[in-house]
């Protein structure tokens, strides 16, 4: 793995906009300190609908973050993208310098789950209120899945690989996947990663079809997997964008590499087909080690997908001890998401970013509203757990079938 | 609503359907710069004839769009307005 020719992809840069932070060392703050800031629902047009709690981000100021002209052609999940997307640059000291003397040489790979509810819902108001002149050709862009990785490769002139991994929650771990197969063919740097806004009345009313989601009315309450009172999930907004860069080149630029990613796989098991995705799950987590070159006892920490469905989170469980054997049922696992909620395809690439801070920290943090576990598994809970960490799994599944797996390695601190 | 179309109404439509802030009388200085340069991409001059078109309550020849610059896209504007009055 370590020949020259070889190229490896490592994470160095992290740019979160999220329930619990809209900085990165925010975020970490209050995920090692196990806070939860699930919440009432209080976007417009939202309150009087069945979903009571959400994970909302409410300290984001678009209009700091980002140029007018970006914004009025674009939803809010493009608006944090681009917030993220500067963030994560910033963070891995990539400036407009770098992109302006090999554009070729960086690329942006987003996923995404649900696109711009918010702007198409608005867009459609006003074709059906007032007719089709009065539809802003904006539409024809903003609320689109591939808008978020369009709108950054303009804004920043990124002329490398770019694409969208259209998707469920595991998506979010496939897009970083496919940032570093680009990486390893040869691009030196991919801004990868997820955020998502399904917090708009028509995206809201889109999900209550979903029997997983939670509409408890308690925030402590809603969203409480691998315990008897697990009753769905609660969804949030906001997310994650990684800079993943070529390691040598990396080093080169005198940047540290700060985890490796070193191993991936997804498999698929049907929509809602819960029990079904043990075995599917289970696949992913056994590819994404034998690429990764690790056997199940090196995993350290495991970031558990935590849907909050009984029969899921079973599954889950089941899957953990099926692919790492006895060593499954002693690694610590942990949910920080039930803190923030579920960001669809954001989810997992705030799990990642949570790894990679966790390694850095040696902490494992808690997970928020979540005591009394009933399956066989060492759930990290109430406080942060120092530990060495080495290699972290992160693991996704998607309302629509999908599992995925990734494999994280710290890289030693030169 | 007048017939002509100044530039201080060309200046408020760019700031709301394409989000590019830009002074009237800075505007009647860069009269021959590209739209692209103003920063108004092709969907942003399309959202600008369309809430033309809507206010006026008349349709704009298909080359409106196509106009590089804000003298040019004025002269066929007001032209048009001014044929339809």
């Amino acid at each position: 793995m370590n020949a020259p020719h070889v190229r490896r992809a490592g994470v160095t840069g992290i740019g979160v906009v999220a329930p619990n932070g809209t900085s990165t060392d925010a975020f970490w703050k209050a995920t090692q300190e196990g806070m939860s800031v699930l919440d009432r629902v209080t976007r417009e047009g939202c309150e009087h609908l069945p979903l009571r709690v959400a994970g909302e981000v409410r300290s984001f100021d678009p209009s700091a973050a980002v140029e007018e002209r970006f914004l009025v052609q674009t939803d809010r999940f493009t608006h944090f993208a681009m917030a993220a997307a500067d963030l994560a640059l910033a963070d891995a000291r990539l400036g407009q310098a770098d992109a302006d003397s090999a554009p070729f040489s960086l690329g942006v790979v987003t996923a995404a789950g649900s696109g711009g509810g918010e702007f198409g819902q608005r867009e459609l108001q006003r074709l059906w209120g007032k007719g089709s002149r009065f539809v802003g050709p904006y539409q024809s862009i903003a609320w689109f899945y591939a808008a978020s990785t369009g709108q950054i490769s303009i804004r920043r002139g990124f002329k490398g690989p770019c694409s969208v991994v259209a998707a469920d929650e595991a998506g979010g771990l496939d897009a970083l996947a496919h940032a570093a197969r680009a990486v390893g063919r040869g691009t030196d740097a991919i801004v990868a990663g997820s955020t998502e806004a399904p917090l708009a009345p028509y995206s809201v009313v889109c999900q209550l079809g979903y029997e997983e989601l939670s509409t408890v009315e308690d925030p402590a309450r809603a969203y409480r997997p691998f315990t008897d009172g697990a009753c769905g999930f609660v969804p949030a907004e906001g997310g994650a964008m990684l800079v993943v860069e070529e390691e040598n080149r990396a080093r080169e630029r005198g940047v540290q590499v700060r985890a490796t990613i070193a191993g991936h796989a997804a498999t698929f098991t049907g929509a809602s087909r819960w029990e079904l995705s043990r075995e599917g799950l289970a696949q992913a987590i056994r590819g994404a080690l034998d690429e990764a070159g690790c056997a199940p006892e090196e995993i350290d920490v495991v970031f558990a997908d935590a849907l909050g469905v009984p029969e899921a989170d079973r599954a889950e469980a089941l899957a953990i001890a099926d692919a790492l054997g006895t060593h499954g049922r002693r690694v610590p696992v942990t949910a920080p998401k039930t803190g923030t909620g579920r960001g669809y395809c954001a989810a997992p690439v705030l799990d990642t970013a949570a790894a990679v801070l966790a390694m850095e920290h040696g902490l494992i943090p808690p997970t928020p509203n979540v005591f009394d576990i009933c399956h066989d598994l060492d759930l990290v809970t109430v406080r942060a757990r120092p530990a060495e960490l080495r290699t972290a799994l992160v693991l996704s599944r998607g309302l629509m079938g999908s599992n995925s797996a990734l494999v994280l390695r710290h890289s030693a601190i030169e | 609503m007048s017939a002509q179309i100044t530039v201080e109404e060309l200046a408020e439509l760019m700031k709301k359907a394409a989000g590019v802030t830009v002074a009237p009388q800075d505007l009647q200085q860069q009269y021959d710069s590209a739209f692209d340069s103003l920063g108004i991409d092709s969907l942003g001059l399309l959202g600008i004839v369309g809430e033309l078109e809507n206010r006026h309550g008349t349709p704009m020849p298909p080359d409106a769009e196509r106009c590089k610059t804000p003298r040019q896209f004025l002269d066929l504007v007001n032209n048009t307005l001014m044929a339809g009055a």
